[in-house]
């Protein structure tokens, strides 16, 4: 396993059944470690446990919403610039690196880079679109711990999500990858015109062999922050409905298909009185909401740091990540802001967990704000909008 | 470091835990259908997860990574 002392304690990251602990100084000293300077310095933002590093920004796909504006004409960094940022990230004690792109299987070395990773302890991850994904790349992706494939449902969804319907290589993909003992997920898209189909999509993805899926919330990025932005968007009444959903499919892919959510959709289990009533059962499963800048970064294409993949990125460049996250002034705003939310932030119960929702989508909406504001589609937000204006 | 001076951690000194890899390229994601099964099964998750902690062989990341380890002095 592997430790990372931060001042509370540690991160644990367990490698046979893979899950990551934060054991309080107790915890640690139980296990014969003590955690040194860390312990007994000053304390200093922590780096990031997990960083999205693209690896390529080609693309054929030409999805509507491509959060990076990914491109058939787009560029793959070198092979060494990308070692480069390995070595930073393991420098750093980075857990886990998540290739995106772009495309990722458009390279060729993927493979390898994933264990270039893994040389350096770091867990590689992939997300793939499943678009071509022929034999040999498939073999690419085996040295991956888990590969998702974008997958927003049966034809008219996915096109809902995507613009064209690529559903059958994408579920071609995750049924090719299951069958070759890969650990498979998906990426599904909560837009407005496909969340009632979400059961059926989970169903057919569990069907095809895959053993997790995450949801992602739509956000307004790349060639997503057109104006129809807002017709894509989930309605107030699905948010609303949202935390209900994720009790029936939980319920009913127990054991086969674990559920995951984005950190963008934590704040809408905020209208949910039973899940607000209790916060400490959210941080005790590690749920986590707006990490950008904190657990969570991002490396472009052309090595900049973001505090997420959706951000903006600051002229900091990957290969300087320790020093980058402790001092650079465009990362430190993200940490800073959820140390002192306005209202309704402050006193939500989920503040702690949430983190004040996502930043890309209050700088989208109220871009006087940079982000910096409550989440405008949070429905507690919205609730308390609604009062200040009456 | 060896194996006799160390245990288990209590279930209560875990501050967080997050299962499975995950494996989005462009946001975090969190288990969420643990927050709905039985206090008991939670607990038995989390009692599994301590116990595998005592066998797993410890690489230190980080700042720390190249200190060397405690001596008992220390301790």
């Amino acid at each position: 396993m592997i430790v990372r002392y931060e001042p509370w304690g540690a991160w644990v990251k367990l490698e046979r059944e893979p899950a990551l602990v934060a054991l309080d100084r107790a915890g640690v000293r139980a296990l014969g470690l003590e955690g040194g300077r860390t312990w007994t310095a000053p304390p200093r933002p922590s780096p990031p446990l997990e960083v999205h590093l693209a690896v390529t920004s080609r693309c054929a796909a030409g999805c509507e919403g491509c959060y990076l504006d990914a491109r058939p004409d787009g560029v793959d960094p070198p092979r060494e610039t990308l070692e480069a940022a390995l070595d930073a990230l393991a420098r750093a004690g980075v857990f886990t690196v998540a290739f995106g792109g772009g495309e990722p299987t458009l390279r060729e070395d993927l493979g390898e880079l994933a264990h270039a990773a893994r040389r350096r302890g770091i867990t590689p991850v992939v997300t793939t679109s499943g678009l071509g994904l022929n034999a040999s790349r498939r073999e690419a992706l085996r040295a991956f711990a888990q590969v998702n494939v974008s997958y927003d449902g049966a034809s008219e969804a996915y096109e809902a999500v995507r613009g064209f319907d690529g559903a059958s290589h994408a579920e071609a993909a995750i049924h090719a990858l299951a069958e070759a003992g890969i650990a498979v997920g998906v990426n599904v898209v909560l837009v407005r015109g496909t969340f009632d189909r979400l059961a059926a999509t989970l169903r057919r993805a569990r069907e095809l062999g895959a053993r997790e899926a995450q949801l992602l919330r739509y956000k307004p990025a790349g060639r997503a922050r057109g104006l129809d932005y807002l017709a894509r968007r989930l309605s107030a009444a699905q948010v609303a409905r949202l935390p209900a959903v994720l009790r029936a499919v939980s319920a009913e892919h127990e054991g086969a298909l674990r559920i995951r959510i984005d950190c963008a959709l934590v704040p809408f289990l905020s209208s949910d009185e039973e899940l607000a009533s209790r916060p400490e059962d959210l941080a005790r499963w590690g749920v986590f909401g707006c990490e950008a800048g904190a657990a969570l970064g991002a490396a472009r294409v052309d090595g900049r740091l973001a505090p997420c993949s959706f951000a903006e990125p600051s002229a900091a460049k990957v290969e300087d990540l320790g020093r980058a996250w402790r001092d650079d002034r465009a990362l430190a705003p993200f940490r800073e802001y959820v140390e002192r939310p306005p209202e309704p932030c402050a006193s939500c119960t989920l503040s702690a967990v949430c983190r004040g929702g996502c930043k890309v989508v209050s700088a989208h909406l109220s871009p006087r704000t940079g982000g910096f504001a409550p989440d405008p589609e949070c429905p507690r937000v919205r609730a308390h909008a609604a009062r200040e204006e009456a | 470091m060896s194996d006799d001076r160390r245990a288990s951690p209590s279930p209560a000194h875990v501050r967080a835990l997050r299962l499975g890899h995950g494996a989005n390229c462009s946001s975090v994601g969190s288990v969420i259908d643990t927050l709905f099964v039985s206090a008991a099964i939670g607990g038995a998750v989390f009692a599994a997860v301590c116990a595998a902690m005592k066998d797993e062989p410890v690489r230190v990341v980080g700042e720390e990574a190249d200190e060397p380890p405690p001596s008992e002095e220390d301790r």
